[in-house]
C-alpha cells in the first residue's frame, strides 16, 4: 500500500464516518476502518512490508489514519447523540391507537346512583318493590278513597288478575314499614305506570324515587331540608327549597316542591321559564291512616315521604328536551353521559 | 276552574291586584293555572281603520298607512308585518297613554317619514304578552269608537286548579271564602229573600226518594208564568267569562248559581213532567233515556235516574233529560236542588263518558244544608230575570242533619309535625279565620267545632295542614334531620345489583334501558311459544306498550337494529331489568331481574378499522369471552352452556347457559328470522341470563394464599384430533390424568388445514407444573408430562405432534 492510498482511505473513511445516518452505521464504519480486521490492519501490515528509510513515513501516516479516523467517528457520535430520537421507519407513531372500549350507564342509571349516593351520606338505604302490585299496597294502604280518580282503569293499568302496574313507587312505603319497625329512612326508586299517551312529556312508563323517614319528631321542616339538601347536591349548586300546598291522600299536610332554578339562580331563564323555579317533587307528612295500614302507631311516630319523577330530573339536569329520548337508546344519545 | 275577579268582588272586597290574589291562592293551595287579562285602561285609544299600506321608502320592515280614526284619515309609520288595508286596528293617537303611563304617544319621524300615531298590538293594551302582530279587531268595528267600549271594562279572569279535597272552592263563594281568610277581609254572603205567591208547591208535585243514601236531600220548588228569554248582558259576561256558553235566561240561571254556589241544579220543564210526580230511583235495566246532548243512553240499575211518574226524565247529578228540556214555550218550572251519593253519580258519568259541571262537583261533594239557600237563590233570579212566579214552600226530602263533626286539637302536635314554633294564639286565630270554631285551648288542647261545608276536615291532621298552608309554607324553616344510623338498615341485594351493573360497564358494555312494556308482535316475532306465560294489559293505550316483557332479548335486537338504521356500525349494550312472567297459582304474577347483553360489529375495538363484516364465531368468541369475565368477576362457583333449540337463536349458535345446575338463560346468534326483521346483516351475540346467581351470593369470604416460592416448569402439547372433539373435553382429560403439581393449561395454537388432515384439528397447549414445597426436577415434570400424552392418545386417540 502506497503513502499517497493511505490518506486517499483516510479521506474516505473520515467522510463516511460523517455521513453515518445512524449509531449502527457508525459502528459497522468503525469496525470496517478501525476493527480487529479492518483497513487499519492493511495499514499495519503495509508499515511492517514498508522498506527501514520508509518506516518513519509509514508510521506517522498510520497514526494519522488512525487519529482521524477516530476523530471522525467521534465527532459523527456527538453529533447521533444529540439530535432527537426517530422511531425506526415503518413504525408510524401516528396511527390511531386501540381502545378496550368505555361502557356507559343510562342517564336513567346515572340520576338514580347520584340519588342513591348522596341519600346514603345522610343516612337512607335503598328499599325495592315489586312492578305488580296489589290494590291494597298501592291505594287503600295509601288511603286513597274508593272513588278517587287515581283507581279510574282510565288511568291505572289492571290485570286480569286483579292485580295493576304500580302507578307510583308509593307501595314500596308500605311494604317497608310492615316489614321494618320504625324507625325507618329509605328511597325506593323504580318504574311505575299510568295509562298516559306518550308524548315529549308523558311516557306509560316511568322511574321514581320515593323517599321515607319515619322516627319520633320528624316535621316539615325536616323535609324542607334533607330535600334541599339532596337537590343542592344533584344540582351541583345551592338552591332554595319552596313549598306549596296540594293534596295527595296519602301525606297530611301535602306539599308540591319547587327548587329555585339552578341554570340562572333564580332570576328566570328558558329553563325556569322566566319563574326562578323548577317543580321537582310532590311530598308531605306521612298521613295518619298510612301508619295505620302498615301497622305502625301514627300517635308515636311522624314521618315525611317524598316522589321524585326521575326521567324529569335527567331532562332538567341534563337539558333533554324529549323524554322519548332516553328510551330510544341511541348510541349517540348514550355516548354523552 | 275560571274565576272573573269582578265577579269575586260580589262577596268580597279586594284592593290587591290580580297577580297577589293569584299568587295567595297558589302559596294557600289553589294553584293558577293561567291568568287571563281583560278589556284594558285603553284610554284615548280607538278604532281606527287602515285604508292604503304603502312599504317606506328607507326601510324594508315598515310600511306607512293610511288611517281613518272616524273623522280625518292621518298618516302612520308602523312596523307590525299583519298590517293590511281595510284591516281594523286599536288605534292610539297623539296624546294616547299606553303601558300605564310609561308610553306617551308623540308626533314622531321614522326614517324621515311622519307619524301621527300608533297602531297597537295586544301586548301595548295590556292584554296579552302577544307582541307579534298588530290586534286585530272584528271588521264591523266602527272607526273611532273608544277600544274601552269595545273591550269592556277591566277584569281578570284566574284560572285555578282545585284539588279534590276542596269541593267547597268549587264556586266562586267558596274561593272568595278562601281569599276572606287570607286578606283578612269580610265575606259577604247572599242571603235571598223570595216572595211566594199563588198556590202550595207540595199541592202539585210530589217527590219520592227510593232510598235515602242515595239520595240524601232532594228539594224542589216550583215557578209559574216564566218567560224565557236572553239573559242580561251582564250574566251572559261573567258566565262567558268563567266559560259557559249562554243559552236563555232560565238554563243560565241555573248555571250561574252553580258557579256561584257551588250547588249544581235542575229546571224541569214542569208541564213536560208526567203525573205530578218525581222518583229518586235507580234505573230499571234496559230502561232508556235521551239526554239533553240528544243521545239516546240505555241505563242500568247502578245509575240513579230523576223520573216522573212514567220514565226517567234525568241523569241524577250527570245532565237532565231531552224529554223535559227548557224550550222557548216553558211557562212552569220544577227546579231541582240536590245531593246525590258520589260514588253513584262518578258511575253513571264514567259508563257514559259524560263529565258535566254538575257530576263534577257531585262526585267530589256538594254540602246538603246549602241544597235550600241555593235553590232559594235561584228562584230569586227566576223571579228577577225570567218574571217568575214562586209557588208557595219548597218540598225538601231529607235525612236529618248530622251533628258538626268536633276534632280535639294538641298545639304541641301542630308544631312538632310542622317544626314550626307557632304560639298558641296565632293557631287558633288561623283556625277561626275559616270560619272554624275554636275556642280558647285548655292545657294545649283546643275543641274545634268544623262548619257544614268543610267534608275534608275530619281528623287533627287536616287541621294542621290548614295551620300550615295559611301560615304559609314558605314560614317553616329547613331543618336538617339528624342522621344517625338506623340499626338494622341493610339494602346489600340493592348494592350487589349495582356491582352486576358495575361490572358490565367496566367491561366495556354501554347500558340501555327500555321500556317494560312491549309489543305483542315483538314477542312474537321471537318466541311465539311463551304466549301463554305472557300477562297483557287488558285495556293497553297502544299497541306498542300492551304485554309486559317476558324477555330482555326482543329489545336489546331491536335496540341494535334501531342504531344500526342510524348509522352506527359497532355497538355493545347491555340491559339489567326486570321480566314478567303469568305465575303458578300461589304467585299469580312473576318478576325476574335479568341481565342481557347484545352486540353488534366488530369485536375489538381496533384504531384500524376493520371493514370486513365479522364471521359467526368471531362473535360468539366476543360474547363467551364476555360472559367468562362476567362470571369470574361474580364469583360464579359452576357455570355451563349447552347447544339447544332457542327460537330465536341460530341453530347450531345457540345454547342453554345454566348455572349450578338450573338452566337460567340462554348465549348464542340471533337467528337470521328476528335479525333481518331488523336488517342486522352481520351476525348479533346475544346472551340473556337471571340476575339474581350472579348478585345474591354472600359476599366472598377471602383467605389470604402465599405466593408461590418455587419456580415453575413449562412443557407444551400439541395434539391432531377429530375436529369434533371439544377443547373442553381434551382439558378435562389432561387435568384428570396429570398430578397435583399441574397448575395450568393454556391453549396457545388452534389450526385447521390439509398439513393436519381434512376433518382433523391441531391444538396447542402449554402446561405449567409448580410444587409449593419444592423446586421441580426434569426427570419429575417429564414423567408426568408423558403420563397426560399417553392418556391423551390412548382415550381420546389423538395424535401427538413432536417437535
Amino acid at each position: 500500500m502506497q503513502l499517497s492510498e493511505i490518506s486517499t482511505l483516510m479521506e474516505k473513511a473520515v467522510g463516511e464516518a460523517g455521513a453515518a445516518p445512524d449509531a449502527a452505521g457508525l459502528e459497522s464504519v468503525r469496525i470496517q476502518y478501525l476493527g480487529r480486521n479492518g483497513m487499519v490492519q492493511a495499514i499495519m501490515q503495509a508499515l511492517k512490508d514498508a522498506p527501514p528509510e520508509q518506516r518513519k513515513d509509514y508510521g506517522q501516516a498510520a497514526n494519522q489514519f488512525k487519529q482521524a479516523v477516530q476523530a471522525a467517528i467521534d465527532a459523527r457520535r456527538a453529533e447521533l447523540d444529540n439530535q432527537p430520537a426517530a422511531p425506526a421507519a415503518g413504525f408510524d407513531y401516528t396511527l390511531p391507537g386501540s381502545w378496550p372500549g368505555s361502557g356507559r350507564k343510562h342517564p336513567i342509571t346515572h340520576i338514580i346512583d347520584r340519588s342513591i349516593e348522596i341519600f346514603r351520606g345522610i343516612g337512607f338505604v335503598v328499599a325495592e318493590g315489586p312492578d305488580i302490585e296489589d290494590e291494597f299496597h298501592n291505594f287503600d294502604a295509601l288511603n286513597t278513597p274508593k272513588i278517587h280518580p287515581s283507581r279510574d282503569p282510565q288511568d291505572t293499568f289492571y290485570l286480569a288478575s286483579g292485580h295493576l302496574l304500580r302507578t307510583h313507587t308509593s307501595p314500596v312505603q308500605i311494604r317497608y314499614m310492615e316489614q321494618h319497625p320504625p324507625p325507618v329512612r329509605v328511597i325506593a326508586p323504580g318504574r311505575a305506570y299510568r295509562r298516559d299517551t306518550t308524548d315529549a312529556t308523558h311516557s306509560a312508563s316511568f322511574h321514581q324515587i320515593e323517599g321515607l323517614y319515619v322516627d319520633r319528631k320528624v316535621s316539615l321542616a325536616n323535609l324542607k331540608a334533607d330535600v334541599g339538601y339532596y337537590l343542592s347536591r344533584l344540582m351541583e349548586r345551592e338552591v332554595e327549597i319552596r313549598m306549596r300546598p296540594h293534596f295527595f291522600p296519602f301525606t297530611e299536610p301535602s306539599v308540591e316542591l319547587d327548587f329555585s332554578c339552578h341554570v340562572c339562580g333564580g332570576k328566570g331563564c328558558r329553563v325556569c321559564k322566566n319563574s326562578g323555579w323548577i317543580e321537582i317533587a310532590g311530598a308531605g307528612m306521612v298521613d295518619p291512616n298510612v301508619f295505620k295500614a302498615a301497622g305502625y302507631d301514627p300517635e308515636a311516630v311522624t314521618g315525611y315521604a317524598f316522589g321524585l319523577g326521575v326521567e324529569r330530573l335527567a331532562m332538567i339536569l341534563y337539558g333533554i328536551p324529549d323524554i322519548r329520548l332516553l328510551y330510544e337508546n341511541d348510541q349517540r344519545f348514550l355516548n354523552q353521559f | 276552574m275560571k274565576v272573573p275577579l269582578s265577579w269575586l268582588n260580589d262577596y268580597i272586597t279586594l284592593a290587591a291586584p290580580a297577580a297577589d290574589i293569584a299568587r295567595r291562592l297558589t302559596f294557600s293551595g289553589m294553584e293558577l293555572e293561567g291568568l287571563t287579562t281583560l278589556g284594558a285602561s285603553a284610554d284615548g285609544i280607538i278604532v281606527a281603520e287602515v285604508r292604503a299600506v304603502e312599504k317606506h321608502p328607507q326601510a324594508d320592515k315598515l310600511s306607512v298607512c293610511r288611517v281613518f280614526d272616524g273623522q280625518n284619515e292621518v298618516q302612520v309609520v308602523c312596523g307590525a308585518p299583519n298590517v293590511a288595508a281595510g284591516g281594523k286596528y286599536p288605534f292610539a293617537p297623539i296624546g294616547a297613554v299606553l303601558l300605564g303611563g310609561e308610553l306617551k304617544i308623540k308626533k314622531a319621524k321614522l326614517r324621515g317619514v311622519e307619524s301621527f300615531g300608533m297602531l297597537c298590538s295586544a301586548a301595548e293594551l295590556g292584554l296579552s304578552d302577544d307582541h307579534s302582530g298588530l290586534m286585530t279587531l272584528d271588521p264591523s268595528a266602527v272607526p273611532g269608537v273608544p277600544m274601552a267600549e269595545l273591550l269592556g271594562p277591566p277584569d281578570s279572569v284566574l284560572e285555578l286548579e282545585i284539588t279534590p279535597n276542596r269541593p267547597d272552592c268549587l264556586s266562586m263563594i267558596g274561593v272568595a271564602r278562601e281569599l276572606s281568610a287570607l286578606y283578612g277581609t269580610p265575606l259577604r254572603k247572599p242571603d235571598p229573600e223570595v216572595t211566594e205567591t199563588g198556590g202550595d208547591a207540595a199541592a202539585e208535585i210530589t217527590v219520592e226518594v227510593e232510598q235515602r243514601s242515595d239520595c240524601p236531600r232532594y228539594t224542589a220548588r216550583i215557578l209559574h208564568q216564566v218567560r224565557v228569554g236572553p239573559s242580561p248582558a251582564w250574566m251572559k259576561d261573567r258566565l262567558e267569562k268563567a266559560g259557559i256558553r249562554s243559552i236563555n235566561n232560565v238554563v243560565d240561571i241555573t248555571n250561574y248559581v252553580l258557579l256561584e254556589t257551588g250547588h249544581p241544579l235542575h229546571a224541569f220543564d214542569a208541564c213536560r213532567l208526567q203525573g205530578g210526580k218525581i222518583q229518586v230511583r235507580r234505573a230499571q235495566p234496559g230502561e232508556r233515556l235521551t239526554t239533553l246532548d240528544g243521545i239516546e243512553r240505555e241505563l242500568d240499575p247502578n245509575m240513579l235516574v230523576i223520573a216522573d211518574a212514567e220514565k226517567p226524565v234525568a241523569l241524577a247529578g250527570v245532565m237532565g233529560g231531552a224529554g223535559s228540556e227548557i224550550q222557548d214555550d216553558t211557562t212552569d218550572i220544577l227546579l231541582e236542588s240536590a245531593t246525590f251519593d258520589p260514588a253513584l253519580v262518578r258511575y253513571a258519568s264514567r259508563s257514559f263518558q259524560l263529565f258535566t259541571d254538575s257530576s263534577y262537583r257531585f262526585e267530589r261533594g256538594v254540602n246538603a244544608e246549602t241544597v235550600e239557600w241555593a235553590s232559594r237563590r235561584a228562584a230569586q233570579l227566576l223571579i228577577e230575570l225570567a218574571g217568575a212566579s214562586l209557588a208557595r214552600g219548597v218540598v225538601d226530602i231529607r235525612t236529618p242533619p248530622a251533628p258538626l263533626r268536633r276534632i280535639t286539637l294538641r298545639l304541641d302536635r301542630v308544631r312538632t309535625l310542622l317544626g314550626l314554633q307557632l304560639p298558641d294564639k296565632q293557631i287558633i286565630a288561623i283556625l277561626r279565620s275559616i270560619e272554624l270554631t275554636a275556642g280558647e285551648p285548655d292545657n294545649g288542647v283546643g275543641d274545634v267545632v268544623i262548619p257544614d261545608f268543610r267534608f275534608d276536615l275530619e281528623r287533627e291532621v287536616d287541621l294542621i295542614e290548614e295551620v300550615a298552608r295559611l301560615h304559609g309554607l314558605e314560614h317553616i324553616p329547613p331543618a336538617p334531620s339528624a342522621t344517625p344510623p338506623i340499626p338494622g338498615a341493610d339494602d346489600t341485594p340493592v348494592k350487589q345489583v349495582a356491582a352486576l351493573r358495575d361490572a358490565c360497564v367496566d367491561f366495556g358494555l354501554q347500558e340501555i334501558v327500555t321500556y317494560s312494556l312491549v309489543a305483542e308482535s315483538l314477542l312474537n316475532g321471537f318466541d311465539p311459544d311463551d304466549a301463554p306465560r305472557r300477562i297483557a294489559l287488558p285495556r293497553p293505550v297502544t299497541v306498542d306498550q300492551a304485554i309486559l316483557r317476558t324477555a330482555l332479548t326482543p329489545q336489546i335486537v331491536e335496540t341494535l337494529g334501531r342504531n344500526r338504521a342510524r348509522q352506527v356500525q359497532q355497538a355493545a349494550v347491555f340491559e339489567l331489568g326486570k321480566v314478567y312472567h303469568l305465575g303458578a297459582s300461589e304467585a299469580p304474577h312473576q318478576e325476574t331481574r335479568r341481565l342481557a347483553i347484545g352486540l353488534m360489529g366488530r369485536p375489538a375495538h381496533r384504531g384500524v378499522w376493520q371493514r370486513k363484516p365479522p364471521t359467526r364465531e368471531e362473535m360468539f368468541d366476543w360474547i363467551k369471552g364476555l360472559w367468562e369475565r362476567l362470571a369470574g368477576r361474580q364469583r360464579l362457583p359452576e357455570w355451563s352452556l349447552a347447544p339447544d333449540r332457542i327460537p330465536f337463536l341460530e341453530t347450531g349458535y345457540g345454547f342453554r347457559l345454566s348455572i349450578e345446575g338450573r338452566a337460567c338463560g340462554w348465549i348464542g346468534l340471533i337467528a337470521p328470522g328476528p335479525r333481518k326483521e331488523w336488517r342486522l346483516h352481520d351476525p348479533i351475540a346475544v346472551l340473556e341470563v337471571d340476575a339474581a346467581p350472579l348478585c345474591h351470593r354472600p359476599p366472598p369470604r377471602i383467605t389470604y394464599q402465599p405466593i408461590p416460592a418455587y419456580p415453575s416448569v413449562g412443557r407444551d402439547v400439541a395434539v391432531i384430533a377429530d375436529a369434533a372433539l371439544t377443547h373442553e373435553t381434551l382439558v378435562a382429560t389432561m387435568q384428570k390424568s396429570g398430578p397435583p403439581e399441574l397448575e395450568n393449561i393454556q391453549l396457545f395454537d388452534i389450526f385447521m388445514g390439509e398439513a393436519v388432515g381434512t376433518g382433523k384439528r391441531s391444538l396447542a397447549y402449554a402446561l405449567t407444573y409448580r410444587s409449593a414445597n419444592r423446586t421441580l426436577t426434569d426427570d419429575e415434570v417429564n414423567g408426568y408430562h408423558e403420563t397426560i400424552k399417553t392418556t391423551l392418545k390412548k382415550e381420546l386417540n389423538v395424535e401427538i405432534r413432536e417437535g
